[in-house]
């Protein structure tokens, strides 16, 4: 890079080559002609390249033709003084060091030409060493005014790049840090002071993990340890407590002397990504339990079918009912897993109405009753007269208790303990503090701490391949979108407690996009509209 | 005597299809919903042949396997498994048949045949 520059416009004057660096064309600018050519000749002699003119005029058209390293010019010319020829000298070839030569006693010229920077001014008759001082003089002013000027302008280039790597150092769609041995931040680019505070000075881990100590396998360590860059994956916590999922990149940062005197850390942020990530592994998870419990129903479908077509063969009536009994459970069965799914799938907004909470209830009751029975399990209810009211979207929440109940029944078919008591599933419909709440209760199989955790969890099932493991975490979800709460108590061996706890109205934020009249439906809901 | 067929599975309509379909097919019947019932059966009635479904609540249909093949008494008792999981032919090499839910009656029960004889 250095050597570059000097071999590019230094050497245009170089001061080591020729005596005292005296080359390149030079203007001599003479009225009288014996003198001109006795200067030529002594010009020449010291390897100089001399373009001749005798007044003013032809003076400024050699300079504009050759810009000459030196102009050398009588102080009185025919057409203008040689300091008119000096400051013109100066626009048409600014480096092109100027003597001026003079009458001794013609101080006022000597100081005009010195205050227009006229490297000399030499005195008439010209003595050939002190003409050859000057032009080591002029010589020595034009390398270094040169010399100036490419400074000059590296300093602006200099300026300019830096100024760029400002900006792209601020602006690259990455958190940057800077740190020292002690993880001390010592520069940071925009984005991070932005999301992370203005930190310089302050502890990598305090401020980007909220800890205490360095964090373990530290990249940034590792980068000082071996000066090696190292990759890794981070959750960060923002500011404003944002968790933040970023991919890292160190690199070394090393001193004239080659030791690592600082650490740069690149964290691009990949947190949606990561969310995109994990929507895709549910939905994987998904389709591989759904395959696998439609599998599971088709078999039993098959089985269904087949009772059917051999009580036909056989004319057994019994088995036809039989078989067809199980058709329609199947069928029924199928049915529900779809709905789930769909509702999963498929991120709907609550489409709510103010509804009694009594009709509704008798509806759940309705539905639940008959598959009680059919299950050998008895469903008693207490709901009292005068409940009043409340905000839901009714197909959403019948669903959501349904599958609960439905998951009571289940318990109660699951217990194989052969205990004499009888299976009961209660339903109780309350009004405590403003909420309506429904307590479910069965005295089946009960679940322990670890089942009781997860069974909100997607794809969690207790029930083997009878399960999908959705029905609970769907009807989590519905609550939750309500506004609402669900608490379990259960102990293994005596049974569950549900206690599902709605307001009567619900939030402002999920009243806001279901109203056709005050909500403008957002992008997504009215991509799933034109489906 | 008719040739004993032991039916693994948790699902309680799929056991009964299986069932009556063996029934029919003139062989006798007992089944278990999970592993550890399984094993019990197994070495009460001693069936002539094992159908496994893989997946369990409580005990793994290869766990089963793994028990069952360390007991002398029914180790080399012929399993057929009938799984809904892909790639079900790599959990128990040794099995007979590895066929996917749902699964074809007339393939099943000539792999059965095939294994066993007729049940009478």
């Amino acid at each position: 890079m250095e050597n570059d520059a000097a071999s590019g416009s230094v050497a245009a004057v170089d001061i080591n080559g020729t005596i005292g660096g005296i080359v390149g064309p030079l203007v001599l600018v003479e009225p009288e002609a014996d003198l001109r050519d006795a200067l030529e000749i002594h010009l020449t002699r010291l390897g100089l390249h001399v373009h001749k003119a005798g007044n003013g005029q032809a003076a400024l058209s050699l300079l504009k033709e050759h810009a000459p390293s030196f102009l050398l010019a009588n102080a009185r010319l025919p057409d203008m003084s040689g300091i008119d020829l000096l400051r013109l000298s100066q626009a048409v070839s600014p480096n092109t060091a100027v003597i001026i030569m003079g009458d001794p006693a013609d101080r006022k010229s000597a100081l005009a030409a010195l205050r227009l920077k006229a490297t000399d001014y030499i005195h008439i008759p010209v003595e050939s060493e002190h003409l050859e001082v000057a032009l080591t003089r002029a010589a020595h002013w034009r390398t270094t005014r040169i010399k100036i000027q490419h400074y000059v302008e590296q300093l602006e280039a200099l300026h300019q790049t830096k100024v760029l790597f400002q900006q792209l150092f601020d602006e690259v769609p990455c958190y940057i840090s800077i740190q020292d041995k002690h993880f001390r931040l010592t520069g940071a680019n925009r984005r991070f002071k932005e999301d992370f505070g203005d930190t310089i000075g302050s502890i990598c881990y305090e401020i980007y993990k909220h800890r205490s100590e360095p964090c373990r396998d530290c990249p940034v360590m590792g980068t000082f340890e071996d000066g090696q860059p190292r990759q890794t994956e981070e959750v960060v916590t923002s500011k404003s407590g944002e968790k933040i999922n970023v991919l890292t990149w160190t690199a070394p940062i090393h001193d004239a002397s080659g030791h690592i005197t600082q650490v740069m850390e690149m964290a691009t942020d990949i947190t949606q990504i990561r969310k995109l990530q994990s929507r895709l592994t549910s939905i994987g998870l998904l389709m591989s339990s759904i395959s696998h419990s439609i599998k599971g129903l088709l078999t039993a479908l098959d089985g269904a079918i087949y009772r059917l077509d051999s009580g036909l063969e056989k004319q057994d009536m019994d088995r036809v009912r039989d078989g067809a009994d199980r058709v329609k459970e199947m069928v029924a069965q199928i049915r529900k897993m779809v709905l789930n799914v769909l509702y999963y799938t498929k991120e709907r907004q609550l489409n709510w109405a103010r509804i009694n909470v009594r009709d509704f209830t008798r509806d759940v009751i309705s539905i639940i009753g008959p598959k009680a029975e059919a299950a050998g399990v008895s469903f008693t209810h207490n709901l009292s007269s005068g409940m009043g009211a409340f905000e839901i979207d009714p197909g959403a929440l019948r669903s959501a208790l349904v599958n609960i109940l439905e998951n009571c029944i289940d318990a109660c078919v699951d217990d194989r303990s052969g205990s004499e008591r009888k299976h009961v599933v209660t339903l109780n419909v309350t009004d405590r503090d403003g909420f309506v709440v429904y307590q479910i209760q069965d005295n089946g199989v009960g679940m322990d701490q670890e089942t009781r955790e997860k069974m909100f969890t997607l794809f969690f099932s207790s029930k083997g391949s009878r399960g999908t493991g959705l029905g609970m975490f769907v009807a989590d979800q519905i609550i939750g979108q309500h506004g609402g709460s669900i608490d379990v108590d259960s102990e293994p061996g005596s049974g569950s407690t549900f206690t599902v706890r709605l307001p009567r109205t619900l939030p402002p934020e999920i009243r806001q996009p279901a109203d056709p009249d005050t909500g403008e439906p957002d992008q997504a809901s009215r991509t799933e509209e034109n489906r | 005597m008719a040739k004993k067929i032991l039916i693994v599975d948790d699902d309680p309509n799929i056991t009964s299809y299986l069932t009556e379909f063996f029934e029919d097919n003139g062989y006798a019947t007992c089944a278990a919903s999970d592993g550890r019932e399984a094993l019990d059966v197994a070495k009460k009635e001693k069936p002539d042949l094992i159908t496994l479904d893989l997946e369990m609540p409580d005990e793994w249909g290869p766990r089963f396997y793994r028990r069952m093949s360390q007991d002398p008494e029914i180790k080399n008792t012929p399993v057929i498994v009938i799984s809904g999981l892909s790639g079900n032919q790599y959990a128990i090499q040794k099995a007979v048949a590895s066929i996917s839910k749902p699964f074809d009656r007339d393939e099943l029960i000539k792999i059965v045949r095939d294994a066993i004889g007729d049940g009478k």
